[in-house]
């Protein structure tokens, strides 16, 4: 069991929904601010330091899981007070750890979703109409 | 005058004295609203109690008892429903301020169920906002603040069914409904000390429940003993053409009969050794006696293990997607911060970020394991485990930070909808009780009930009861 995979899991749904772990109020960066800071280190820019109860991510990851908050923050951002921006930062990290462990785990093509869908059905047949006698049509392309 | 000990008498017990005419539907009523009324506010348990509604239907049961005319076991029988549940002219707050004067012109179908089986509705269970569906982190997040354990009442119930818990295992009705999306029923049974079935997933109506996830969400009962359970769940059970998604006729409908176990093949038991990676001691000592007991009547169990994956993670994301979706409009409104948890007011921003992409791949991930838990079912017909490695913790407990552990079967059983009952199966040293809880294939709720029964007519911990002063 991996560090992130405890951190994840939690006693009921509620707190395993996604959203988990670590509480340390931190700064909320302003949304262009972080996701023009953080670049994978393939440019060549040094990633800037996390608190330490933040989920060990990839570099990838962690511009995703910026661009995340960044998104929320764009659509909604003068909701939020700073303590709740930062704690926003704090869960898109918690949950990137989640989506990379689902990314990785071996899918094939034809493993369809488990989702199951009962098309509606009419309860009472009712009685078919008639096809009305249609002129014949001209044929169409 | 009734006393306490007719109060937690199993559903069995009180229906054989209502259909003999020792008890009155009327008398029984009154005596669960006096305590209700009593200690209800004390445990936060309720969030309203209907007295007018449950006075009419214990006099319509007693007056149809007296013609003779019975309608079966759950007959003039008490219970309180979780508060997502609607009643017609009864507000169903969802246990969420945005929806505190909510009321529905019509009855849930598991309602409606009980009604024609002659039940009586006490009142509505208190419960975590939206079913816990934004996240929370603590106790107190619910519109009647934490709901206090019966057991130790600095200790909570669980949730999100944590009213539906502490009414069953204070006396307050013979039984309650709760619902389960991810251990909501199990958890509150655990902590409670009660027995909680959460059925397989289709079998009963989700018709006039709050949606919090459309393919995870079920409904089902926290009662004095498996028995009881299978009793309730027999009568709320079955196809509803209001909800698309229950199971089919034949699929969907449960009968019970005690005698019809008798002849039955005993399950063959699978002991998960991997269910839980962090054990609490005081729980663990408690579980491995009660597995002792186990192996006494099912000599052939036997050690299995869950399939390793990323279970926990697709349920996260299956709930997280489709709780935002559920609740779109609160959250794009604003109004979600009316919520009272720090992080019911947030996480859902978080969780409508989630791409449709990794939606479906958890949803292959899904059909992946439903295939695995098909083969580990062709070996064994119920798996066993802790309902929890913990007893119920303080209420001011941090969630996020204080309680932290992997529950890889509450996801798999999740996931793939099996049914689950949770019964107690013994007190820590601190008087708390700690749940064993019975898996099976999805349809197979029969092979638990039966399992968890046998458990409970060799042991006593579903008869114990907590001091309450």
């Amino acid at each position: 069991m991996n560090e992130n995979k405890q951190r994840y899991s939690r006693r009921d749904f509620a707190k395993k929904a996604v959203l988990i772990s670590v509480a340390a109020p931190i700064a909320g960066a302003p949304v262009v601010a972080s996701s023009t800071i953080l670049q994978p280190s393939s440019g060549g820019q040094q990633l800037p330091n996390l608190p330490a109860n933040f989920p060990k991510l990839s570099d990838q990851s962690r511009v995703e899981a910026e661009q995340r908050h960044g998104a929320i923050l764009a659509q909604y951002g003068t909701r939020f007070s700073n303590d709740q921006k930062a704690d926003l930062r704090r869960l898109c990290y918690v949950l990137q750890p989640s989506l990379d462990k689902l990314r990785s785990y071996p899918i094939q093509n034809g493993d369809s979703p488990a989702l199951y869908l009962k098309p509606t059905v009419e309860r009472e047949k009712k009685p078919a109409k008639a096809a009305p006698v249609a002129a014949p049509a001209a044929k169409k392309p | 005058m009734i006393s306490e000990e007719i109060l937690y008498l199993p559903i069995s017990e009180l229906s054989k004295r209502i259909e003999t005419k020792k008890i009155s539907p009327v008398d029984l009523t009154k005596a669960y609203l006096d305590r209700s009324e009593k200690l209800g506010p004390r445990l936060n348990a309720y969030a309203k109690l209907t007295p007018d509604i449950a006075l009419q239907q214990a006099t319509a049961a007693e007056k149809e008892i007296g013609r003779g005319h019975y309608r079966g076991p759950l007959h003039g029988i008490p219970y309180a429903a979780k508060d997502l549940l609607a009643v017609k002219g009864v507000p169903c707050t969802w246990g969420a301020k945005p929806y505190a004067q909510q009321v529905f012109d019509y009855d849930a179908t598991a309602i409606d169920h009980l009604r024609r089986v002659g039940a009586v509705l006490l009142g509505k269970a208190a419960m975590i906002e939206l079913a816990g569906g934004m996240g929370y982190r603590f106790a107190s997040a619910s519109l009647q603040g934490a709901s206090k354990n019966p057991w130790n009442t600095k200790c909570w119930t669980c949730g999100s069914s944590s009213g539906s818990g502490a009414i069953v295992a204070a006396g307050l009705a013979a039984f309650a409904i709760g619902t389960e999306t991810w251990g909501s029923i199990v958890c509150p049974a655990a902590y409670c000390g009660v027995s909680g079935l959460r059925p397989t997933y289709g079998r009963v109506s989700r018709y006039g429940a709050m949606a919090l996830s459309y393919s995870m969400d079920k409904i089902g009962p926290l009662a004095r003993s498996a028995e009881d359970c299978a009793r309730v769940f027999a009568a709320i059970a079955g196809h509803d053409f209001n909800d698309p998604s229950t199971l089919p006729i034949d699929k969907a409908a449960f009968t019970y009969s005690a005698s019809l176990e008798l002849g039955a093949r005993p399950p063959r038991i699978g002991l998960l050794t991997n269910a839980w990676k962090k054990f609490d001691f005081a729980a663990e000592k408690v579980y491995v006696s009660a597995e002792k007991t186990l192996r006494k009547y099912f000599p052939t169990a036997r050690a299995t293990t869950l399939p390793e994956g990323p279970w926990e993670d697709a349920a996260g994301i299956i709930i997280g997607v489709e709780g935002a979706a559920a609740f779109r409009d609160l959250i794009r409104s604003g109004k979600v911060a009316e919520l009272t948890d720090p992080l019911s007011q947030i996480a859902g921003y978080v969780n409508e970020q989630i791409a449709g992409a990794d939606y479906v791949r958890a949803l292959q991930v899904r059909g992946i394991l439903q295939r695995r838990m098909t083969e580990l079912f062709d070996n064994f017909d119920v798996i066993v485990a802790a309902s929890q490695p913990i007893a119920a913790t303080p209420l001011e407990a941090n969630l996020e930070t204080d309680i932290v552990f992997p529950d890889p079967l509450g996801a798999i059983g999740n996931l793939c909808g099996l049914p689950a009952l949770s019964v107690p199966c013994g007190l820590t040293d601190k008087n708390l009780p700690v749940g064993m809880q019975f898996l099976a294939r999805a349809g197979n709720d029969a092979a638990v009930i039966q399992a968890a029964r046998t458990f409970q007519q060799h042991t006593d911990w579903h008869r114990r009861r907590p001091k309450l002063v």
